[in-house]
């Protein structure tokens, strides 16, 4: 940009140093023709018209005018200071010439010849390569020969030009200088300002392109820099993921600690980040506690093992204003090309698939495609859940656990279904992740755990003496009193702490979290049952199940249901009824479909089983009791 | 250089639209007279022109323009109405003084137009029609160093002439009351030549008619060099044109042509705009020397 500026200013200076030095050149040009005007009408005044007082030229001149003619102008003949002279009538008759000659001299058609019989003298510049200097001055002058100002003829003279060139020369050369150097200084001065001034417009057009692209507080690139830079990566055709993360209760920290904290927690968090990826990635901050990463060239495994170490650093502990801290992220990934070719679509979709880890078990979750749902589809049903709270629109259905020794059904497990207005019967599936993502699930557990009870009621009032479950979310462990909750319940329906039995799942139970921890150890104390559902498909290691006060081990319907074809899942079934053995707990099968397979679990010596061969869930009025033990008992 | 192009313009157009060239721009019309046209000699209208004879050194009359060539000046535009009544071209042609009343009586010229004063003398050799009088004022250096008060303050002193010039006469008149104190009286060709010799005070005095004495004090270019000695007028006479004796056809009509120029008021403008109201006369006249 300064070169062009540069550039630029160069032309008019040149153009304005070109017109200033074509005006020298033509001013010194003409001071020399004006010069030898002057030289001429003082020769001719002084030397020329004296001598011929009373002269008619035409008549040519007399002897006596002749002489003192020459006696005039003689010396300056000799000297040089006059080159050539000739005297001549209006008609361009020669009358007098230095030499004697009468030829020659400027023809009478010429212009200058022509303006000297009309009075006007007038100077020529005439090459002559035998005059020094190359160069001589014609003059044409009348003649003003008398007082009374009556020209009577035309005077021709050559006037040497080298010494008034030389003048000039000499002061044009100075001229030049000053010119010249005005000019430098001009440009100089043009240049410096425009120096200084793209400088500082590079400076803050700079600037204001990293402000525009980079967040204040942690110096990473945007979301808008995020966006370009994952276009051009998306561009390269390598492949690679696109990573959102998102830190777990940071809200939190941010109100309990202030947000000097929550500041200070997001710098360490965007180093921990820097430093745990490659150099090739890119990590930004999309907003608020929600970052990305641009992995380019890694495929899905690649991408799982760098989060799993980066996780690891994010969650070491932090130590904020003096309280030590452990934050946890979420972590959703979107893989390109495979799942999609834009830099939104893939957000939206690492974005999914994080909610999706947040509300299921993982905090690292691949997108598995549209299954996954959208959260603003979430915003729609949780809307809708908290009407449906309201109108009771939500009804409870029991699944019986049956005995596998005797048949008989020893509890059942409440499962709640909403009857949308519209949508007809949903199963939890379609509103408990939304729940869970919002505050809804506190609600909405404890309309399940107040029907659950009341029905209990019911049920043993009715003479059958089913235990009931209900499953219970991470969340509603963490939530503040959730013990309290539930031991104002019991006591609301004076139920036996017993009868109830709370199903989390792995992670949930095994949570390393206080509040979590503290509320099953109060409540197991009070002699409630927990019981561990979907055992088997998180990623919780053995060693947490140390120290958890479980009854029931409930095995996952992904190892029952293909229990009879699959070597490993009857070992691992038979495992786990070990594992219950040793912990001291049952345990239950989730997912019995056929007799068969009810025969091979009590075999194994499973205690209890769930599923579709004894019944789907239903409201509790409607499970019939057909099983002959019943009738037995 | 661009004004000089416009103006050159405009006069290119005002003479292109007078019709003739030589007409000065600007000057009121002055009708062709046919009944004087006719009167005319025939060879005159034959040729179409006449020539008088001027001696160009008499400013505001007749002087030279700055090209040396061209003659400017009452008399030339004088020349150029009576040329428009007459219908005919007058030329000016330049000539010593002296000689110009003979050249007009052996026939050279046809008149003489140089602010010759109308005299008793000279009407013997020419008819002079009269159309300005004045008398002759004695101009010296600007600030009078020789003193000269009038006429008698010459005495003993340089004084510069133009030849054949009544002023030449008088004088020689004068040296008669130099008693014993003659002037030197240096005669000269033109008035210019005298003027010089005062300017570089090589005379002590010039006299010229009134008129152009009155100029020389005046004008810008000559009036830190000259002065009147008095506002004395010695001699008061009649200034004309003098034609041939057997010229008095021509000597008539050029005396219509005046009477018309008078009439029309061209004369009263010609005078004023060079400066010579005082010198007007009520009627042309015919050797009004003599026919007082």
């Amino acid at each position: 940009m300064f070169a062009t500026y540069l550039g630029a200013s160069l032309l008019p200076i040149g153009a304005l140093a070109t017109v200033l030095l074509n005006g020298v050149q033509e001013d010194a040009a003409k001071q020399g023709r004006d010069q030898g005007v002057a030289q001429a009408a003082v020769i001719a005044e002084m030397a020329v018209a004296p001598a011929l007082d009373a002269a008619d030229l035409s008549r040519g001149l007399t002897e006596s005018e002749r002489d003192s003619l020459a006696k005039a102008t003689d010396l300056a003949l000799f000297h040089g200071s006059v080159l050539r002279m000739r005297l001549r009538t209006f008609t361009g008759q020669v009358v007098y010439s230095d030499d004697g000659s009468t030829s020659g001299g400027v023809p009478v058609s010429d212009p200058a010849f022509h303006s000297a019989t009309v009075g006007v003298a007038g100077a020529t510049m005439i090459a002559d390569a035998n005059e020094a200097g190359g160069k001589v001055i014609r003059v044409l002058q009348p003649v003003f020969a008398r007082a009374s100002g009556e020209a009577i003829g035309v005077l021709e003279l050559y006037l040497p030009y080298d010494k008034i060139d030389q003048r000039l020369h000499e002061q044009m050369v100075v001229t030049y200088w000053r010119l010249g150097g005005g000019l430098g200084v001009l440009y100089l001065a043009l240049g410096l300002i425009s120096w200084s001034t793209t400088r500082s417009l590079r400076r803050y057009a700079a600037r204001q392109e990293h402000e525009a692209l980079h967040d204040g507080l942690t110096g990473l690139p945007n979301r808008e820099a995020f966006r370009q830079r994952a276009t051009a990566a998306l561009r390269e055709d390598k492949g690679g993921a696109v990573v959102v993360v998102d830190l777990n209760r940071f809200k939190e920290v941010n109100d309990t600690l202030g947000h000097h904290a929550g500041d200070e927690l997001l710098k360490v968090i965007t180093a921990r980040l820097r430093g745990g990826v490659r150099q090739q990635d890119t990590v930004a901050r999309l907003g608020g506690d929600e970052f990305a990463l641009i992995v380019p060239g890694a495929d899905a495994d690649e991408v799982r093992v760098m989060l799993e170490s980066l996780r690891t650093v994010l969650t070491s502990e932090v130590v904020l204003d003096g309280v030590p801290l452990t934050i946890e992220a979420s972590f959703g990934i979107a893989l390109y090309p495979a799942h999609g070719a834009e830099v939104e679509e893939l957000l939206r979709h690492a974005d999914a698939a994080m909610y999706q880890g947040k509300r299921g078990t993982a905090d690292i979750v691949v997108w598995t495609g549209e299954r996954t749902r959208h959260p603003t589809q979430w915003l729609v049903v949780q809307a809708e859940l908290r009407h449906a709270l309201d109108r009771d629109e939500l009804v409870l259905f029991y699944q019986p656990k049956v005995s596998l020794s005797d048949g008989t059904i020893c509890g059942v497990e409440a499962l709640v279904r909403w009857q949308h207005p519209e949508r007809g019967l949903l199963p939890p599936s379609e509103f408990l992740p939304a729940a869970e993502q919002s505050g809804l699930i506190e609600p909405l557990t404890a309309w399940v755990l107040r029907r659950a009870l009341t029905d209990q009621a019911a049920w043993a009032a009715a003479g059958r003496d089913w235990t009931v479950s209900v499953n219970v979310s991470a969340r509603n462990l963490e939530a503040a009193d959730f013990a309290g909750m539930v031991e104002a319940l019991l006591a609301e329906f004076g139920t036996a702490p017993d009868r109830l039995v709370l199903e989390v799942t792995e992670t949930a139970m095994v949570d390393d979290r206080a509040t979590s921890m503290a509320a099953i150890h109060r409540l197991a104390g009070r002699g409630i049952g927990f019981s561990m559902d979907d055992f088997g498909t998180g990623y919780t290691s053995l060693e947490r199940l140390r120290g958890v006060p479980l009854v029931e081990l409930k095995i996952d319907r992904t190892f029952v249901a293909t229990v009879l074809e699959e070597k490993e899942n009857q070992a691992i079934v038979h495992a786990v009824i070990a594992l219950s053995r040793g912990l001291g707990c049952r345990v239950t099968a989730e997912g019995v479909e056929t007799a068969e397979i009810a025969d091979w679990l009590a075999a194994a010596g499973c205690d209890e089983a769930q599923g579709y061969h004894y019944s789907r869930p239903m409201p509790w009025a409607q499970i019939s009791v057909p099983i002959p033990e019943e009738a037995i008992r | 250089m661009k004004k000089l192009l416009v103006s050159m313009l405009a006069l290119g157009l005002l003479t292109g639209c007078g019709g003739k060239a030589d007409e000065p721009a600007g000057q009121s019309a002055v009708p062709f007279d046919q009944a004087l046209h006719d009167s005319l000699p025939q060879a005159v209208r034959d040729r179409g022109y006449i020539r008088f004879v001027t001696d160009a050194s008499y400013a505001p009359m007749e002087s030279f323009a700055a090209d040396g060539r061209t003659i400017v000046g009452f008399e030339p535009d004088l020349a150029d109405a009576i040329g428009q009544v007459l219908g005919i071209r007058i030329q000016i042609v330049t000539g010593p003084f002296q000689t110009a009343l003979d050249k007009v009586a052996d026939g050279t010229y046809e008149g003489v137009l140089s602010a010759m004063t109308d005299t008793a003398e000279r009407e013997k050799k020419a008819d002079f029609v009269d159309y300005l009088s004045a008398g002759s004022s004695i101009i010296v250096q600007r600030g009078n160093p020789h003193r000269v008060a009038d006429l008698t303050g010459l005495c003993g002193n340089v004084v510069a002439i133009e030849k054949g010039t009544i002023q030449a006469d008088l004088l020689h008149r004068t040296q008669s009351e130099c008693d014993g104190r003659p002037m030197k009286i240096n005669e000269y060709k033109t008035n210019a030549d005298a003027l010089l010799q005062l300017r570089t005070g090589r005379a002590v005095a010039v006299l010229n008619d009134f008129p152009a004495a009155t100029h020389l004090a005046t004008d810008s270019r000559t009036k830190d060099y000259y002065e009147l000695a008095s506002t004395a007028q010695y001699d008061p006479g009649l200034i004309g044109i003098p034609f041939a004796k057997n010229n008095s056809q021509l000597r008539d009509a050029v005396k219509g042509a005046l009477d018309q120029v008078v009439a029309t008021g061209t004369y009263a403008d010609l005078l004023q705009r060079w400066n010579l109201s005082s010198g007007a006369v009520k009627a042309v006249s015919i050797n009004g020397a003599t026919q007082d």
